[in-house]
């Protein structure tokens, strides 16, 4: 028992401490691809830093909900984080807590309180991006739903550890076209809520454009820096349940003693590079999409997600 | 003599048309191609009516009272649009170029109404079926106008459409073949075990069948493609794709009927049927345009056709071969009879025809005598025919959907001969010099009589060798008797 | 939990199975896809897994005449009609997008949905003939179900080189169930419905290029002016 809490410890402190680096790692790749050379893979500890070291200014017109929308946008990944395999193939100490369902609540948790918050301000461009990531979130959560529905229809469970055997055992069903849609599908929706191309461009600078990022539009030291953090972690929690439940479930921590879960780590991280790359293909070959071109976009998430599930329902 | 050379004649016409010389040679080809094909039809039908069966190549080409029956009729209606085409040919003065494109497709497009009867493997039908469909587009389209284009561009669509899902049903149907095992896949072959066959799947090859083929037959809701190609294409063509080329797709829909379980499709079959006949009696009503007249019309004898063979009798089966006949004969002529106007006349709207008793008796009265007899006025062939399903109607017992057959044909009668009375009769308006007028060329007078021939001759007594095929023909519409 | 191993039958199933899926993915691309070009390449892409799962069930049923048939399959519909249809028409129609269609994307998307799910339903008492043969039960509900959506392709487009695309994704979704349900069809059937969509495809790609003298346009479903109006 206490082995799994300090196994769950560590994942949580991988989160942690790597989120920063994907994003730092993304970044860098893209520019590579741009033929730039780009700032340091590090940049984002550095910004986060920066960030913590200066002081915050917050509207008085602002209510309590500001202030504590970034706390709980730091926390719900890492809550999510105990819920799910980062590092290992068995559940640890937390992760009766809730299945994928109550992870996708949790994060929708801190994008409801981040939406709340842009609001709060009363900076004309908070809810502007406050009401176009609910419309990108309305067409998203159907197919959310349908992809867990389908994931819990094949695997009998809404548990991520069972889900990530039924994909492989027998290894043909890695190739059942249910998983395959479902991957698409998933992959698709990963971008639109982690903001990024075509969807949202998360580099972008232009306010009138912008849609996750404007949210954080009002926040400065640490608060922003809270949001961030936060936004790097959420993008990598999702990107853990793709890869490890969905996409790859190998390479995971088996035995259950210190050894495996550490040499996880550096398998994890890998995983999630090979994972970058594939998303810098996407994100330089693309453009953003217009606004109203996104419902096309979720909608052919939808149309796999529910592909997918026919051909599982009727099928065999 | 080969099965096979009855097709062949006509692609070796096509060939020789697309080297033909001159304004006249095409067209010369097409007729003696025409002629020849309906010699051979006559003597492949006569030595069916004497032996029942013709088998060149087993399982693949060969007749029986039914197809030798449609074979007859598509060569025979062959011949009189060879030889309508020549003088409408001439009559536009095309191009010998033109000619000859005209002539290509002409001929292959009769290939391709020949070859289906001929074979008698599904797929094979399937593909010659969808032959009809592409060797024709191209003669829909042929006056190149925008409105012709358009009316090419949904049928074409409209066609193949209805051929891909008529394909799934071919694959079904082989399928239920294979369930049951041995014999060939052929029609006959299907016949012989029909009984045997595993019901789901024949009652859903059977559906994708009659939906994807009766899309080309313009069985409603299906048939919106049909009055825009026959407002649009050549009358000669019109005669061919409205009196034999729907009967031919009809004709594969009907191979189906003897596999289906006894009597369970009989109420489906009416229901299907008298929603063409009852849709296109009514839609006849507003026409503005009398080519898309009798093109309605077709889908309303089409329609009927399905009624008298969803009637479930042997008595029922006779009335749809006789219908089938008298339709492709009468329908043919009435095509006839709206190109002589459209030439004379220069326009296709009913509205703007008036009087033409007085300014061209000749196609007035054929006309005229074109709408009775499609009407179903006695004493003409459909009159015989329509009045032999509404018989075998009553006598089956299907009381209802026979009143409303007669209804249906009553209000289709009245709406043909309004507008044709409107056009025929009436004081003649001055002449409008913006309306090109030709002269009726000689050979379409003689299409005209020689066509009016057998309308009229059917309607009062049927060759012994023509009812021998026609009884052939029902009974190959019955289930097979199994031992 | 103990599992039975995998059989090459299953692996093979399998791999049909996701042929299947994607097969059905690429008709709902077809539906959607704004840009001809792109059309073409789904089409394509659509043609090269009929002849995967072609050549997955000619190594499961053990038979030479599905090999034959996906080795037909790809040389026509992969090669000679991507090629008929460059030559045929100028390059200028593949770089448009079509820029109205009857109906809206996400429209069409949901009805797609709906005659995806519906063909599931009505292949159901054909799959209960057939006594729930597997390959059968993978390929006829996704070759229905392609049919529909093909068939709504070319409903719904107004421009003609998807519209025929629609046709021909029609076409091989019949076939999509027919290999599965008729293996042993004579190969004269496949080769002469082959030859069809070559004809086909020529005789479209000569109207088209008729339509375009004649109207300036290849937005053929555009052309509206037959219709039974009673003020012309």
């Amino acid at each position: 028992m206490g082995r799994h809490l300090l196994f769950n410890l560590i994942q949580v402190a991988v989160v942690l401490a790597f989120a920063p680096l994907v994003a730092g790692v993304l970044a860098r790749l893209k520019e590579i691809v741009q033929s730039r050379r780009g700032p340091s893979v590090f940049q984002p500890y550095r910004d986060l830093r920066k960030l913590f070291h200066k002081d915050e200014v917050v509207s008085d017109r602002s209510s309590w909900i500001f202030r504590f929308t970034p706390y709980l946008v730091f926390v719900t990944p890492l809550l999510v984080t105990l819920l799910i395999p980062v590092l290992t193939d068995y559940p640890l100490f937390f992760a009766f807590m809730g299945d994928m369902l109550g992870g996708g609540f949790i994060l929708a948790l801190g994008g409801f309180f981040a939406t709340l918050a842009a609001v709060d301000t009363g900076n004309p461009y908070g809810p502007v991006g406050a009401s176009r990531t609910r419309m990108v979130g309305f067409l998203a959560e159907p197919v959310f739903m349908i992809v867990f529905f389908t994931v819990s229809f094949v695997a009998g469970s809404t548990i991520p550890y069972i889900v990530q055997q039924a994909w492989v055992t027998p290894l043909a069903n890695f190739f059942a076209p249910s998983h395959v849609l479902l991957l698409l599908a998933f992959l698709m929706l990963i971008l639109a809520e982690g903001g990024r191309i075509p969807v949202d461009n998360p580099t972008g600078h232009f306010e009138l454009a912008m849609i996750d990022e404007s949210k954080a539009l009002e926040y400065s030291g640490r608060g922003m820096a809270l949001m961030k953090w936060g936004g790097y972690m959420k993008l990598f929690v999702l990107m853990c349940i793709y890869l490890n439940v969905l996409v790859a479930p190998w390479g995971l921590a088996h035995e259950q003693t210190l050894a495996a879960v550490l040499l996880a780590i550096p398998l994890i991280l890998f995983k999630i590079f090979c994972f970058l790359l594939v998303l810098v293909v996407i994100e330089s070959s693309l453009a953003k999409l217009r606004l109203f071109r996104i419902t096309e976009f979720l909608g052919a998430a939808f149309v796999s997600a529910v592909v997918a599930m026919i051909s599982r329902l009727f099928a065999f | 003599m080969n099965l096979l050379v009855i097709p062949a004649i006509p692609l070796l016409a096509a060939l020789v048309a697309s080297v033909a010389p001159g304004r006249k040679g095409a067209p010369a080809v097409t007729l003696m191609g025409a002629c020849a094909t309906l010699g051979g039809a006559l003597w492949a039908a006569a030595r069916v009516a004497s032996s029942g069966r013709l088998v060149t190549i087993a399982a693949w080409a060969e007749l029986d009272g039914l197809s030798a029956l449609v074979l007859l009729v598509v060569a025979f209606v062959a011949v009189l649009a060879a030889l309508y085409s020549w003088g409408y040919l001439s009559a536009h003065g095309y191009e010998p170029r033109t000619v000859r494109r005209y002539g290509i497709h002409f001929n292959l497009f009769v290939f391709a109404l020949v070859l289906v009867p001929v074979l008698a493997e599904p797929a094979l039908v399937w593909m010659a079926v969808e032959f009809t469909a592409l060797f024709s587009v191209l003669l829909v389209g042929f006056d190149g106008t925008p409105e012709a284009l358009e009316a090419a561009w949904k049928y074409i669509a409209l066609m193949f459409m209805g051929a891909a899902i008529a394909l799934l049903g071919v694959f079904l149907l082989f399928r239920a073949q294979a369930v049951v095992g041995g014999g060939h896949y052929s029609w006959e072959g299907l016949r012989s075990i029909g009984p045997r066959l595993p019901q789901g799947l024949v009652i859903a090859a059977f559906v994708l069948i009659l939906v994807g083929f009766g899309t080309k037959s313009g069985l409603v809701p299906m048939h919106t493609w049909l009055p825009d190609a026959h407002s649009q294409a050549p009358s000669p063509v019109c005669a061919l794709l409205s009196g034999v080329k729907t009967t031919v797709v009809l004709y594969t829909i009907l191979r189906l009927v003897p596999l289906l379980p006894a009597h369970e499709m009989d109420v489906w079959l009416q229901g299907v049927g008298l929603l063409s006949v009852g849709t296109a009696a009514f839609l006849l009503l507003q026409v503005r345009d009398y080519k898309r007249l009798f093109a309605y019309s077709t889908v309303e004898h089409m329609g009927i056709i399905v009624v008298a063979v969803g009637f479930g009798t042997p008595h029922g089966a006779y009335g749809a071969m006789l219908q089938i006949v008298s339709h492709a004969i009468t329908k043919s002529f009435c095509f006839f009879a709206a190109g002589s106007a459209l030439l004379v006349v220069g326009t296709r709207e009913i509205a703007s025809v008036r009087g033409l008793v007085r300014s061209s008796p000749l196609v007035a009265a054929s006309l005229l005598f074109g709408a009775l007899a499609i009407g179903g006025a006695p004493p003409m062939a459909v009159f015989l025919s329509e009045f032999a399903i509404l018989r075998a109607g009553l006598a089956s017992g299907a009381y209802l959907a026979t009143a409303l057959l007669i209804g249906f044909i009553a209000v289709a009668f009245a709406g043909i001969l309004l507008h044709v009375n409107r056009m025929v009769f009436g004081p003649a308006p001055a002449p409008d010099p913006a309306v090109h007028r030709r002269a009726l060329p000689t050979t379409c007078v003689l299409t005209l009589v020689l066509g009016a021939i057998p309308i009229l001759v059917l309607g009062v007594y049927q060759p012994s060798g023509l009812h021998t095929l026609m009884t052939q023909a029902a009974a190959a519409l019955a289930p097979a008797v199994v031992p | 939990m103990p599992m039975p191993p995998a059989t090459s039958a299953d692996w093979l199933l399998n791999l049909n199975a996701l042929a299947g899926g994607a097969f059905l993915l690429v008709s709902f691309g077809l539906v959607a896809l704004r840009q001809v070009q792109g059309c073409v390449r789904l089409y394509v892409l659509q043609s090269v897994l009929l002849a995967t799962s072609a050549l997955l069930l000619s190594a499961l049923f053990q038979t030479w005449h599905l090999y034959a048939v996906g080795i037909l399959d790809l040389a026509t519909k992969a090669v000679l009609i991507p090629w008929m249809l460059r030559r045929a028409l100028h390059d200028e129609i593949y770089v448009r997008r079509e820029i109205t269609q009857v109906f809206n994307i996400p429209t069409a998307l949901l009805m797609a949905l709906a005659l995806a799910i519906a063909a599931y339903f009505l292949s159901r008492p054909m799959l209960a003939a057939v006594a729930h043969d597997a390959p059968v039960a993978l390929n006829l509900p996704i070759g229905l179900a392609g049919l529909l959506l093909g068939g709504l392709t070319a409903v719904g487009r107004r421009e003609a080189v998807p519209l025929l695309l629609g046709l021909l994704a029609m076409e091989n979704s019949a076939f999509f169930a027919g290999i599965a349900l008729a293996p042993e069809l004579p190969l004269t059937a496949e080769v002469s419905v082959a030859f069809d969509v070559l004809v086909l495809v020529f005789v479209v790609a000569v109207l088209t290029r008729a339509v375009e003298r004649r109207t300036g346009t290849t937005a053929v479903g555009a052309l509206t002016t037959l219709r039974e109006d009673p003020r012309g």
